[in-house]
């Protein structure tokens, strides 16, 4: 790396092992959000039963947050140009950290250990913290250019949502363990820990993305300029105020903010499945259909929290947690894995002057497609046992298929990735 | 007169337009047409590729001395993408439908990477660092791009 030039960071791509820890790990997670259904009763009965909590960690902070911090390791240089320094330390401490707090905290939700979810909590914390400090560490050294696109601005965004979902999901670690006072009521709290890990973080973090990847890699029309220009800083602002409204139990200002919040995050879901329709690439695959999917999904979610708004049957916001986590995040999460491995197998070979097998034999298209409609057939099932108590136990079965085939597919890679080493 | 990052980033989007009709017509088993458009592309993509490695790369390393850094990893890349191409026309050639779809998946997100880097970290480099040359910059850049990709 130039002395003169510190911050450009594509001169090395991350070495293989530091994302693909993190790609491994996460569907052991939404293996055990199955068994939590399978086993658990009544889990959906509300979004207060231990299991529900419980599933909505391991999904969240296990199967998402693995994905996520991993993915924005290769994603951080080629978009932002962020190198994060030390980058095997940094995703060796912060995998472990993540996976043994992602378990801790749903172990202690779901069998009410109050130390578990507090260590769990805690451990989260650090290995959120450890990635922050590396990624703000590259940040600072990164070069600063003026550029039309807004992504790497959104992805910066982005880690603010994280960081205040990790903090407020502390605070209610100890509220919850230790009985500790939350200036505002506990339910209230929770929803702000929710909002800010649904929309300040995930779904910031996917509209960052999407800018990108939508239009250069599903060869769509780009975004509007003026639409990616504002939408994240008016999210991040409106959740703030939103927050604000919350917390001073200013509960029409509340109900306003947050129907515009949901309007927002309603307009990018619109948007990218318009832009989609205009794809040029004529033969779209599963993992194109299971982000159009995933998108459908969040839009299905932000009505099921307008009816929540309307209605106060518990059931709408079991339905938005199911939608907007399994069939929007997790969906779409799935379909970004069936494109980043095998490309980051590929790479791996091709730097090492070995001869890759194509994207499409380091991994087939027919296991992605069946994987991709089983998640559909989950998400069915799901939504089914929102209303019906039986087919949850159905759906975890389901569930806890779609994640051990979906970490089968992504060691089929790795098979193939070592056999060509081999060769 | 636009910006080099623009003139490079629109040229970008009009190879990406080239591929995606190659790859539509090798779906539709249109051989002859796949490899009309195929040829399309490798000319647009091969004369970005120079117009890239003749003009803009020199003109960045000789303003700012950095002749290891950026640059070098994008010739590296150019080199594995002209590699890409040739195993894409080969499975046209062999007229194998499932191998072409393969290497053209490859290709495109090797390529998409690559402009990513290009676009958000290179161009506005570029663009910040040349400014003194940028308007004689990009009117040479203009004359070797592909001539049908200007709008």
């Amino acid at each position: 790396m130039s002395s003169a030039n510190p911050g450009l960071a594509y001169e090395d791509t991350p070495p293989l092992s530091a994302p693909l820890r993190f790609f491994l790990t996460a569907p052991l997670f939404g293996i055990c959000a199955g068994l939590v259904l399978l086993f658990g009763d009544g889990v959906l009965d509300s979004r207060w039963t231990p299991g529900a909590l419980a599933a909505v960690h391991l999904l969240a902070a296990g199967f998402m947050l693995q994905v996520m911090i991993g993915a924005l390791q290769q994603i951080l240089p080629v978009v932002a140009g962020v190198r994060v320094p030390a980058v095997l330390g940094v995703a060796g401490s912060s995998h472990a950290l993540l996976t043994f707090g992602a378990t801790g905290l749903a172990g202690g939700l779901a069998f009410g250990l109050p130390d578990a979810i507090i260590g769990g909590a805690m451990l989260l914390l650090g290995g959120i913290g450890i990635f922050l400090i590396a990624a703000l560490a590259g940040l600072i050294r990164s070069p600063s250019v003026k550029i039309a696109s807004h992504a790497p601005r959104d992805l910066r965004l982005a880690l603010i949502g994280l960081a205040v979902t990790a903090v407020l999901g502390l605070a209610l670690a100890f509220a919850i363990g230790r009985g500790a006072s939350l200036p505002i009521p506990l339910a209230q709290a929770v929803d702000l820990h929710a909002a800010w890990g649904w929309l300040g973080w995930g779904g910031i973090l996917l509209a960052a993305t999407s800018w990108v990847v939508v239009p250069m890699f599903q060869i769509t029309p780009s975004y509007p300029a003026r639409f990616t220009r504002w939408w994240a800083p008016v999210v991040l602002a409106g959740l703030v105020s939103w927050s604000l409204a919350r917390s001073t139990a200013a509960d029409g200002a509340g109900i306003v903010l947050g129907t515009a919040l949901m309007l927002a995050f309603g307009a990018f879901t619109i948007l990218t499945l318009r832009l989609q329709s205009r794809t040029r690439r004529s033969t779209p695959d599963a993992p194109f259909h299971a982000f159009r999917a995933a998108m459908l999904a969040m839009l299905a979610g932000i009505a099921a929290l307008g009816a929540n708004l309307v209605d106060d049957g518990g059931q709408w916001s079991v339905l938005a947690g199911v939608l907007i986590l399994h069939g929007g995040f997790a969906g779409a999460i799935s379909a970004m894995l069936y494109k980043i491995v095998p490309f980051l197998a590929w790479l791996n070979l091709t730097q090492a002057g070995i001869r890759a097998p194509n994207m499409k034999k380091l991994l087939p298209d027919i296991p992605v497609k069946q994987q991709l409609k089983l998640h559909l057939a989950v998400l069915a099932a799901l939504v089914l046992g929102v209303f019906v108590a039986a087919a949850a136990r159905i759906a975890g079965l389901l569930m806890l298929i779609e994640f051990g085939w979906l970490l089968l597919n992504m060691l089929r890679v790795v098979r193939n990735w070592q056999r060509a080493r081999e060769t | 007169m636009s910006t080099i990052a623009e003139l490079m980033t629109h040229d970008h989007r009009a190879c990406d337009h080239d591929f995606a009709r190659a790859e539509t017509l090798a779906a539709e088993n249109d051989w002859q047409g796949a490899s009309e458009a195929l040829e399309a592309f490798a000319h647009g993509l091969n004369a970005h590729f120079d117009a890239e490695e003749q003009q803009l790369f020199p003109a960045f390393e000789a303003a700012t001395g950095m002749t290891q850094g950026p640059t070098q990893v994008m010739r590296g890349e150019h080199v594995d993408m002209r590699a890409a191409l040739e195993r894409l026309r080969a499975a046209l050639q062999a007229r194998d439908a499932d191998d072409f779809a393969g290497e053209a998946e490859t290709l495109l997100i090797m390529m998409q990477q690559h402009n990513m880097k290009e676009e958000n970290i290179l161009y506005p480099m570029c663009d910040a660092r040349l400014a003194h040359a940028q308007d004689e910059l990009c009117s040479h850049l203009s004359q070797m791009l592909a001539v049908e990709h200007a709008s």
